[in-house]
């Protein structure tokens, strides 16, 4: 790891103020973050949504299912940007094996439930260890901090939450026609999951890059904590030769 | 180098750093302060039961000032914070850095009913995410800013080494940078403490070598630095 070539100011910080230096590295890359994201998020949530002739409530959850495989795009993207790389798409698909197929099954599985996944998947997808050594890694990044991870996941969760409510919200409102209380709920369940599910994917679709810029960024404060990088990068710019 | 800062000048010309704080550890602070209302509005509404109309009226009066004048009390305070704010550390000041005025913490708690548009603090949410300083719009009608208080370094103790003078002047930050390494010394691997003083080296005027007797001398620097002469 090459701390001089870092575009992140590294100081002592607690994990939430790591989590805000996620949300800036994601502004900073915003371009290609998007770019590379919807790339790939948009074929997903089409894809997602058409389902909804099978059952209504199938599209929000294979996006839901989906997030976790469409993060590691993301991450890709950040953890270059975090050391001042470009990405364009070219670049993402000389990457897809590492990318999107290593780490497939077991994202789609276990760590689809796993409450702190956006602090932990730099470990898994950017530390290239064996697999019997990340448990044991993941464990050592996780140490005193597994706490506020679960916290920003929920927090963003809430998030997402409630935008979606409120993109729905916002639907209704610029519905041309009276919608009253009474023909919302007495229409079938299609009139409103409808809405909804497309409220959901644009969410998704603007809110996940943030949430896994947070655990990347926390990620690294752990990081720059068990191994000084925030001292390495003083002493590089004082004794600089 | 990114960094989540923003800069403010005194009028003497000092550079303040302030640090905003986003979205995650200003809604906890938020969810905190919601539960303390919740708290003291259900154990009036059990007491204004027992008082009929009169205990009606005079919670209904209650829940009014606190919804609008609980976080504008303890900004006025002498934390500038609430308590699920100050929990978080966090604090709220101008964005110039000083501290808040009674008309901009009404401004930014009046404009709560803008950033709570369309639903559940969504305006405030897309606001702080897109956002620099983490403004919600309250913060920008009212020019102020949640900053991260900073928190204080824990007390540092060295680890005896023999001092030894540095081989030339430095500067301020440069001799901070030296007393860091030795600080975290006790903390990081013997291989990644060498590697670190490596990078120093040249102050005990050990350039370009590396390895145990240069880790020593330059934490040595370190503790004359820090005053220690014998």
């Amino acid at each position: 790891m090459q701390i001089d070539a870092l575009a992140l100011r590294m100081r002592p910080r607690t994990p939430m103020e790591a989590a805000d230096l996620g949300v800036r590295l994601c502004q900073s890359a915003a371009r290609p973050v998007y770019v590379c994201y919807w790339a790939m998020g948009l074929p997903v949530v089409a894809l997602s949504l058409a389902t909804f002739e099978i059952a209504d409530w199938l599209p929000g959850l294979l996006i839901w299912w989906a997030k976790p495989w469409l993060d590691q795009t993301i991450l890709f993207v950040l953890s270059r940007a975090a050391f001042g790389q470009p990405t364009a798409l070219g670049d993402l698909w000389n990457a897809q094996r590492r990318v999107w197929w290593s780490q497939l099954p077991l994202s789609l599985t276990l760590r689809r439930l796993s409450p702190w996944r956006s602090f932990t998947q730099p470990v898994y997808q950017l530390e290239g260890l064996p697999l019997f050594k990340t448990r044991r890694r993941v464990l050592q990044i996780r140490r005193g901090k597994t706490g506020p991870a679960v916290l920003m996941t929920s927090a963003f969760g809430t998030a997402e939450l409630v935008l979606t409510v409120a993109v729905t919200s916002l639907m209704f409102w610029f519905m041309p026609g009276e919608v009253s209380r009474a023909t919302l709920f007495s229409q079938s369940s299609t009139f409103i999951a409808l809405p909804m599910t497309i409220a959901y994917a644009a969410v998704v679709l603007f809110l996940e890059p943030f949430y896994v810029a947070a655990g990347f960024a926390m990620y690294l404060n752990r990081r720059a904590q068990l191994e000084a990088w925030d001292v390495e990068q003083e002493l590089r710019r004082a004794f600089a030769e | 180098m990114l960094d989540t800062v923003v800069a403010a000048e005194t009028p003497e010309g000092i550079i303040l750093e302030l640090h905003p704080a986003g979205l995650p550890a200003r809604f906890y602070a938020f969810l905190l302060d919601w539960l303390i209302r919740l708290v003291i509005l259900y154990g009036f509404a059990i007491v204004a039961r027992f008082l009929g109309g009169l205990g009606m009226a005079f919670w209904i009066v209650l829940l009014f000032l606190l919804e609008w004048f609980y976080p504008i009390a303890f900004e006025l305070g002498r934390s500038g914070a609430t308590p699920g704010k100050k929990t978080f550390g966090l604090k709220v000041v101008m964005d110039n850095g000083l501290p808040i005025t009674p008309a901009a913490s009404l401004t930014r708690n009046l404009l709560r009913a803008a950033d709570f548009l369309p639903f559940g603090y969504g305006f405030a949410i897309v606001s702080m995410l897109l956002r620099r300083d983490c403004k919600r719009l309250g913060d920008i009608g009212a020019a102020t800013l949640v900053v991260h208080q900073p928190h204080a370094a824990p007390r540092i103790t060295l680890e005896k080494v023999e001092p030894v003078a540095p081989v030339r002047p430095l500067a301020p930050r440069d001799q901070a940078a030296l007393v860091a390494l030795a600080a975290r010394a006790p903390t990081l691997t013997g291989e990644r403490l060498d590697e670190l003083a490596a990078i120093a080296a040249s102050v005990s005027g050990d350039r370009g070598r590396a390895g145990g007797a240069v880790t020593h001398r330059v934490l040595g620097v370190a503790q004359w630095l820090m005053g220690r002469r014998t």
